[in-house]
């Protein structure tokens, strides 16, 4: 189902949008570069389809730590306040005018606010249990939250500023060169190790702390190490994706139907469903308004809330 | 000669001592046996024994060396704990369970020895199943597999009967008595005070987080510690193969 998804995600991506393609002048296409379409669908279409895959594995990953490490199939990516510090360090990239191009300063400072924000919960909760990190995330959001609506008031003066911020908010993917797509699919991959050297502990955290431990797990360290990992994982995602919501709720989910709960199968699958949902929802986004795009977690949101619903009646069966 | 020790520990939650300096030494081919009322600290105790706190003062020992100082790992193949409760927060397979119990292991263990593990243990046909088709029983052997998976050397079991019906609580005592006579040293926590006489070498009583006495089983069962301690009569009867039978008079 993982590759199935994904090729299904990458030629959705790649045929969808403005101009649909049909898979057969697709092939017409592959076998004349020069053309001039063949030439968006290489230095445009593509590498956007690619990135956005980026973004959708990276959520997916960020998502199954999240779940692993609360023990909770309903945790998402964004819980521990890196969604609002994200936002906020975007809203300042955006409204507030710097000496370097927003094309640094909005990424550096979502990065930032993600990453930070994560810390912030950490040292917050000052433990490692469930409820204290997810009170301490809950108020640092809300914190946040708070935080950049001020901002968006104070600062900015014109409507088009606080579309741009909206429209980042609500999440979407820019077309990177070929270059910046490296870096992305770099730390993808830096991402998506980082995340399997977490797999055998997130295994033995789902068998209870005590048993964890006592199968020789350092529960209290490795949670701290998991969650900062995760947010890191998030934290790439928000700065190229901006806010793209349930991907990193579901993609893990129907992983996990398939392949069980051990994360060494889970964690590569989860993002190979995250790359195809993300990367066909892209097309979706574009192709449906021509020529205008509508937000891509506006299509993620439509979709995932009534699988998140159905996640949610479906633990309600179970217990 | 003792494998793991405590001396005079005490640890609590806050101000609340929950264990109030505590000695005891676990023996090679022994089972000892923790009775007490609620609330007595017995689990507290269990959780210091197997490492997973440390205690606010004494020290506790394995073969010598302090058991916080012991890499973690070799702590979790050393050590077996078998807790009161067990509910994975995810459904694994049985297989999945044994084989992060046979990890533990310091040497390498070989291909087959999940099978070995699931024959033994009487789960061969159950290795595919999730945890959330399993009965009460079937539960309680799968996780008794994964614990004692890799021969630990010290057992602490905390209350591993209490959810078991008398012939699996009687089964899995013998398990643990099977495994104190191949060397380990057992400590277990039992609420039945039958189970314990008949499957514990010595016995310790524990009220209020302190140990009132402890000693060879037979003698404390017969010993009055025990009606004070849970605040009732206990009638004692020998039986005609010359074991003890202890009923509380309610």
């Amino acid at each position: 189902m993982p590759l199935l998804l994904l090729t299904v995600g990458l030629l959705g991506g790649v045929l969808l949008g403005q101009e649909a393609l049909s898979p057969a002048s697709l092939g017409a296409l592959l076998a004349d570069p020069g053309q001039p379409f063949a030439r968006i669908l290489l230095e445009w279409r593509l590498p956007r389809v690619l990135a956005a895959g980026c973004v959708g594995a990276l959520l997916a990953l960020g998502g199954a730590v999240f779940q692993g490490v609360f023990r909770n199939p309903l945790a998402e990516p964004y819980l521990l306040g890196s969604a609002g510090g994200a936002a906020v360090g975007a809203t300042i990239g955006l409204l507030v005018p710097l000496s370097m191009p927003v094309t640094v300063t909005l990424p550096v400072l979502a990065f930032s606010g993600a990453w930070g924000a994560t810390w912030l919960v950490l040292l917050l909760a000052r433990t490692t249990s469930v409820a204290a990190l997810l009170l301490a995330g809950v108020a640092v959001a809300a914190v946040l939250g708070a935080a950049r609506s001020f901002l968006m008031l104070a600062l900015s003066d014109e409507t088009v500023s606080l579309q741009a911020v909206l429209a980042w908010t609500l999440g979407g993917v820019q077309t990177p060169s070929w270059r910046e797509l490296a870096v992305l699919g770099g730390l993808t991959i830096v991402s998506f190790l980082l995340c399997r050297r977490l797999a055998r502990g997130l295994d033995l955290l789902g068998l209870g702390e005590a048993v964890a431990t006592s199968f020789g797990l350092e529960v209290r360290s490795f949670v701290r190490w998991a969650v900062l990992a995760g947010a890191f994982v998030v934290a790439v995602s928000v700065t190229w994706g901006g806010l793209v919501g349930f991907v990193g709720l579901v993609a893990p989910h129907l992983a996990r139907w398939r392949s069980g709960p051990l994360h060494a199968a889970l964690l590569p699958r989860a993002a190979l469903i995250g790359a195809g949902i993300t990367m066909f929802a892209d097309g979706f986004a574009r192709a449906v308004l021509p020529p205008a795009e509508i937000p891509l977690g506006l299509v993620t949101a439509l979709v995932g809330g009534p699988f998140f619903l159905l996640v949610l009646a479906r633990e309600a069966w179970r217990t | 000669m003792s494998v793991l020790e405590a001396h005079s520990v005490t640890w609590g939650v806050r101000a609340r001592k929950l264990v109030h300096d505590v000695s005891i030494s676990l023996r090679p081919g022994e089972v000892f046996g923790l009775l007490g009322p609620n609330g007595a600290g017995k689990s507290s105790l269990v959780r210091l024994l197997a490492g997973h706190v440390a205690p606010s003062s004494g020290c506790l020992t394995l073969d010598g060396t302090p058991l916080p100082s012991l890499p973690v790992r070799e702590r979790a193949a050393r050590i077996g704990y078998l807790p009161q409760q067990f509910t994975p927060h995810w459904d694994y397979q049985v297989q999945e369970i044994l084989r992060l119990g046979l990890e533990r292991s310091l040497n390498p263990h070989s291909t087959s020895a999940l099978d070995h593990l699931a024959v033994a243990f009487d789960l061969g046909h159950l290795v595919g199943r999730r945890w959330s088709t399993l009965s009460g029983g079937e539960r309680g052997r799968a996780l008794a597999a994964a614990v004692l998976a890799p021969e630990p050397q010290v057992i602490i079991a905390d209350e591993p009967a209490a959810a078991l019906d008398i012939g699996q609580a009687a089964a899995l005592m013998r398990r643990l008595r099977d495994h104190a006579s191949r060397g380990a040293a057992v400590a277990v926590v039992v609420h039945d005070l039958n189970l314990a006489g008949r499957w514990c070498d010595r016995i310790g009583i524990m009220q209020q987080g302190r140990l009132l006495e402890s000693g060879a089983a037979q003698s404390i069962l017969r010993g009055a510690t025990l009606d004070t301690a849970f605040g009732l009569a206990i009638e004692r009867v020998d039986a005609a193969d010359g074991s003890l039978v202890l009923a509380p008079r309610i």
